[in-house]
């Protein structure tokens, strides 16, 4: 890889200040909205920890799933921790799987987002309802916790879209060099 | 001149003269009502000079917008100015009225319960998300002399139990949860007695359920169900809420009904803490 110079080393410091700066603004404003109002709404950090923990390091990924956690146990009224160690374990596992198996793209992002928003919900139930065998436990699955999960899915689109907007305007590129830009070029001359 | 004062016109002129002056006496003594002439001159240039003026303001306005442009667009934005303070005073006033009028109520709690140990007036922060039960924080605390299972009521009735308590916020379990049970009783008979605990199904209607009511007893719709006391967790003679529908439990041993709580747990603004009352549970004195 080509040596950055100390300008291009300045000015990705500040995009990737500037981009957790906005990583964190969105966590922030997904917290306020979901506290506000009665009715039941998606758990928009879920989303948002597995979109930034996909394109970014696994540590800051592990950090990012721990703060979300956290913020979810807030605002649900659960045990504090609980959704933090959940949301930690998600983050770490979606960034090794796009690391090491899957492209990044939507369709890719939406699965694996669908999958983590389906076990919190399901793990939620289960700890603090089920264990407790209410009478008609079962409706709370159906009626809220589907319903939840279902919100959280759809939801997931916009934080795709958004976090996409913020990664392609601040994410740093990979510099080429002129042989691997000339290789690049062959390659994809071959394969047409 | 000496020609004209001696000639028929000038003679006519003075009669003409003469005759308006004498006019205007009459009109004088009329006193204030105008003369039958004079009337009926109004009368047919009513229109016309209806008209008239009319088109005269029109035309006055015209001039009076252009020449004075400058001067009524500031006055526009003074007053437009003046309208927004206005309504900001109104939406304070508002809130002024409706707080006092909350306050008012708390205060007839502390009227009728001379006993009671009550919180300043609690808003409500939020409710606890996605939670089907309607648990809410509170905007204070431990710093506010507020303890984990402390009452939390309206003027109108209960409301629920203080379950998380930190220095500025509490977290409220309301009557709609399956884990708080409230021994209460009817408030026209003591004997017919029961447990009121929520119910996955009765909350989803913002309803609760009495349970463990023996088989034979005096209960009726409309009934008012009140606490006990017997826990000394809860204030006597506390209004819970009102008997929509009886029935047989699953088990067929006890009686159940569906009850609405006086208070809509679903849409709350502010509540009030009960930190202490006769007959509190002696413990929670001791941990204090």
């Amino acid at each position: 890889m080509r040596i950055r110079t100390t300008r291009e080393q300045h000015i990705l410091r500040f995009k990737t200040t500037l981009r957790w700066m906005i990583y964190y603004l969105l966590i922030f404003i997904s917290f306020i909205i979901m506290t506000s109002g009665t009715l039941y709404k998606p758990i928009l950090l879920v989303p948002l920890a597995v979109g930034i923990a996909v394109n970014n390091n696994i540590y800051a990924s592990a950090v990012t799933g721990a703060i979300c956690g956290f913020l979810i146990d807030i605002c649900c009224g659960k045990l504090f921790g609980y959704n933090a160690v959940i949301l930690t374990v998600f983050c770490i596992a979606a960034n090794l799987v796009f690391e090491l198996y899957l492209k990044d793209r939507f369709i890719n992002y939406f699965i694996i987002t669908a999958a983590a928003a389906f076990l919190q919900c399901w793990l939620d139930y289960k700890f603090y309802y089920q264990i407790w065998d209410y009478e008609h436990v079962g409706r709370i699955f159906r009626k809220v916790s589907m319903k939840v999960w279902l919100y959280t899915v759809i939801s997931s689109v916009f934080v795709f879209l958004v976090l996409k907007l913020v990664n392609r305007l601040l994410m740093p590129r990979e510099h080429l060099t002129i042989e691997e830009a000339i290789n690049t070029n062959i390659q994809t001359e071959n394969r047409r | 001149m000496r020609d004209f004062l001696k000639s028929t016109r000038f003679k006519i002129l003075l009669g003409f003269l003469a005759f308006l002056v004498g006019i205007m006496i009459y009109a004088v003594t009329k006193g204030g009502y105008s003369v039958s002439g004079a009337s009926f001159i109004n009368t047919i240039t009513k229109p016309f000079r209806a008209a008239s003026n009319g088109i005269s303001m029109k035309m006055e306005g015209t001039v009076d917008k252009l020449s004075n442009a400058d001067k009524y667009y500031e006055e526009n934005q003074k007053l437009k100015k003046q309208i927004g303070e206005l309504n900001a005073q109104l939406t304070e006033y508002d809130a002024i009225k409706a707080e006092v009028e909350e306050l008012r109520k708390f205060v007839s709690i502390k009227e009728e319960h001379e006993d009671y140990m009550l919180s300043q007036p609690c808003g409500v922060l939020g409710y606890v998300t996605n939670d089907p039960f309607k648990s809410f924080t509170i905007d204070k605390g431990s710093a506010d002399g507020i303890l984990v299972n402390c009452p939390v009521v309206t003027a109108e009735g209960l409301v629920g139990i203080t379950v998380e308590v930190s220095e500025h916020v509490s977290t409220v379990r309301t009557i709609l949860s399956p884990d708080l049970s409230v021994a209460a009783m009817a408030s026209s008979s003591s004997a017919d007695q029961g447990i009121i605990e929520g119910n996955v199904l009765s909350s989803e209607s913002g309803q609760t359920k009495l349970i463990h009511v023996p088989k034979k007893n005096k209960l009726k719709r409309g009934d008012l169900m009140i606490t006990t006391g017997t826990s000394g967790l809860f204030p006597k003679d506390y209004p819970i809420g009102t008997i929509l529908d009886i029935g047989l439990d699953s088990n067929g041993l006890s009686v159940c009904a569906d009850i609405q709580p006086c208070v809509d747990v679903t849409r709350l603004t502010s509540v009030i803490v009960i930190t202490d009352f006769s007959g509190k549970k002696e413990e929670d004195k001791d941990e204090d």
